[in-house]
């Protein structure tokens, strides 16, 4: 770590926080206080202490079932259990490592962590009293209220909450056919295998993948190494045209390769290029400023609109689906000029090749009569409650709400979803309501993040008086240290 | 103070819009026209102001279109704001109503950049909604009332 740096970011931050009226001792006191709460978005103390008080308990008796049993779902039925007097709750997860700590890929695939950091097991997070059916859903009938899983065990329920996660669709990248969709956690041989080993490509979206990426990225930094003739190594970083699990992720991983370079003296000697779908860095227009300067200030290249379609790993060639607009003709009647979309496919070369994949509904969701079109399952975005049954509720990344697939949207929507589920039950109106809150921790270098916090309104929503947009040891301290404890002990116990 | 509308004449048998291309000057009385001030620079205020008011409705219908009793229009221009995007938007309009429409719905997507064709027809759905809450029904509930009077004081 380049101390200098470091203790030149220390100073920025006092002055910063003296300028508020603040100590470092007293900002650390307060992020200590709330513990990684802050990261995920705690809206003050007080609320923190409200959370770890006893919840009433409502008396309503019915049999909830619980699709999925990762943090959303187990979280969910913890919060559950702590808020029925008579709980009835199934849930049903087939993957052992289902509750995985997922924001922690990144880290593994840096080196920093290590993949027994990130694991964690389904059965020892269960809630007391909680049943788990180790099964997978594969049919949803909510018109006769009940699931069937894939060894043909029928469960029926009087309400249902759907927390399947996502899926990771390499499959739909010619010439990565053959990995077909993965989950993050569990075994993902066959994706491994169709990426190859030793190829160069790489993808932290699963754990597995993660520690692969931390080997393929060691090896090619040693080429950058060795690089000679001027000749630099190519390190290309793609981002989807789908929403994907946290936003920041593409690029957090560029940051850090970026950061192992600079260690090994070998920065000079390589490209970094990210080609996002997107027209910009990020969806805030405070956030997509600071990342942009950060771009140029570490030198990487960019290439907006340019969608992954295609891979030939024997080339080592990367193809793109380049879009564009060109004015069209003038329309008399709008009184404006058409906007024309066109778009071709691009080829490049690449040495290292990050994909982050398509992220879509898990078929038996999405086609399935709780799905939508587009796959998730459509709910009001603020109660959370089905659009067409009232009985089924949906959390976490298959809920069909605008932004928001991250662990920190889950710690706000888990508790909205049991206050309105339980006034359902009570026959009560939903008075709970999610109002959009994400947070991304985006690692900029190894020893800084810059919190992006953020909500429906498009506009950074921070919790602490610090300027959001700057890059603080702090919060990769809260990171590293705080969040995980939090998210594991904290949110899956239903408290925080 | 007068002001120049423009109107769209809606088909429905072909659920389409039809642009009037004549200019209407309407005369403000001295209260309408400081209430005009307030409201021009919201447009939808302006709008409804316009369609929820008696003077307005009134003139549709005796002066500018006598003959329309049971259709249905809108407003499609007012002075130099206009609401033509309301009616002819489509999925390749410039960015300019494209960047609006997005605003108004609340559509915001996780992802930097959404394809345009995507957002486009999901504009185009909401606005159907949309184009339904700004259409004037060119209905006689003046007279109706007027006749309503009558009768009961007759009985």
């Amino acid at each position: 770590m380049d101390y200098k740096y470091l203790n030149n970011m220390l100073s920025e931050m006092d002055k910063d926080l003296s300028s508020k009226g603040m100590s470092r001792r007293e900002a650390m006191k307060l992020a200590g206080i709330s513990g990684a709460g802050l990261l995920m978005g705690a809206s003050d103390v007080l609320a923190m202490e409200k959370d770890q008080k006893e919840l009433l308990k409502s008396g309503v008796d019915a049999k909830i079932v619980i699709v999925g049993g990762g943090l959303a779902g187990m979280s969910t039925a913890a919060r559950l259990t702590l808020s029925l007097e008579n709980p009835d709750i199934t849930v049903i997860e087939p993957e052992e490592l289902s509750v995985s700590y997922q924001p922690g890929q990144t880290l593994v695939a840096a080196g920093i962590w290590d993949i027994d950091d990130i694991k964690f097991n389904r059965d020892d997070f269960v809630p007391a009293g909680t049943k788990v059916i180790a099964d997978k859903v594969i049919d949803f009938d909510p018109t006769n209220n009940r699931v069937t899983t894939a060894k043909g065990q029928v469960v029926e329920y009087d309400y249902l909450i759907v927390a399947t996660g996502l899926q990771l669709d390499f499959e739909r990248i010619e010439g990565l056919e053959e990995a077909g969709r993965a989950y993050s956690t569990g075994d993902n041989t066959k994706l491994q295998n169709a990426l190859g080993k030793d190829s160069g490509i790489c993808s932290i979206y699963t754990a597995e993948g993660s520690v692969t990426t931390w080997e393929q990225m060691q090896i090619y930094i040693d080429k950058a190494k060795n690089a000679k003739d001027g000749k630099k190594v190519k390190f290309l970083f793609t981002h989807p045209s789908t929403p994907i699990k946290c936003g920041g992720a593409p690029k957090k991983i560029m940051y850090l390769t970026n950061s192992r370079l600079k260690e090994a003296g070998a920065r000079e000697n390589a490209e970094l290029i990210f080609y996002p779908n997107g027209g910009a860095m990020f969806g805030v227009p405070e956030y997509h400023d600071a990342i942009y300067e950060q771009f140029k200030r570490e030198g990487f290249k960019w290439h907006y609109r340019h969608n992954l379609v295609a891979v030939e790993k024997e080339n080592k060639v990367a193809i793109f689906d380049a879009k564009w607009q060109e004015k069209g003709p003038y329309d008399p009647i709008m009184r404006d000029f058409e906007v024309i979309s066109k778009h071709e496919r691009v080829r490049v070369e690449y040495d290292f090749l990050h994909i982050t994949p398509d992220a879509v509904a898990p078929r038996e969701v999405g086609e399935s009569d709780i799905g939508s079109a587009k796959g998730w399952v459509p709910v009001n975005k603020e109660t959370l409650q089905h659009v067409k049954y009232d009985n089924v509720f949906s959390v976490g990344d298959i809920a069909q709400v605008p932004m928001g697939k991250t662990g920190g949207s889950v710690r706000k929507q888990y508790k909205v979803l049991v206050d309105n589920l339980i006034a359902q039950m009570e026959g009560k109106k939903l008075t709970s309501k999610y109002a959009g809150y994400t947070v991304c921790p985006l690692i900029t270098d190894i020893g800084t993040v810059m919190l992006a916090e953020f909500d429906w309104t498009v506009k950074p929503t921070p919790l602490v008086p610090l300027d959001p947009t700057v890059e603080r040891w702090i919060w990769w301290l809260m990171k590293v240290y705080a969040l995980k404890p939090m998210t594991m002990y904290g949110m899956l116990a239903g408290r925080a | 103070m007068q002001v120049k509308f423009e109107f769209v004449i809606y088909n429905e048998t072909l659920d389409t819009f039809e642009l009037d291309e004549n200019v209407y000057s309407f005369e403000l009385n001295e209260e309408q026209a400081q209430t005009y001030e307030l409201l021009k620079s919201v447009d939808l205020h302006l709008y409804n102001w316009f369609k929820e008011s008696e003077f307005f409705l009134n003139w549709i219908k005796e002066e500018v279109y006598p003959d329309f009793t049971n259709k249905k229009i809108a407003i499609c221009d007012i002075d130099d704001i206009s609401f033509r995007r309301y009616y002819f938007f489509k999925v390749t309009s410039a960015d300019a109503h494209y960047d609006y429409f997005k605003k108004l719905f609340d559509i915001y997507h996780e992802i930097d950049w959404q394809d345009r064709e995507e957002v486009g027809e999901e504009i185009v759905e909401k606005l159907k909604i949309k184009r339904q809450e700004i259409m004037i029904e060119l209905k006689e509930e003046i007279f109706e009332d007027e006749n309503d009077e009558n009768f009961n004081e007759k009985i």
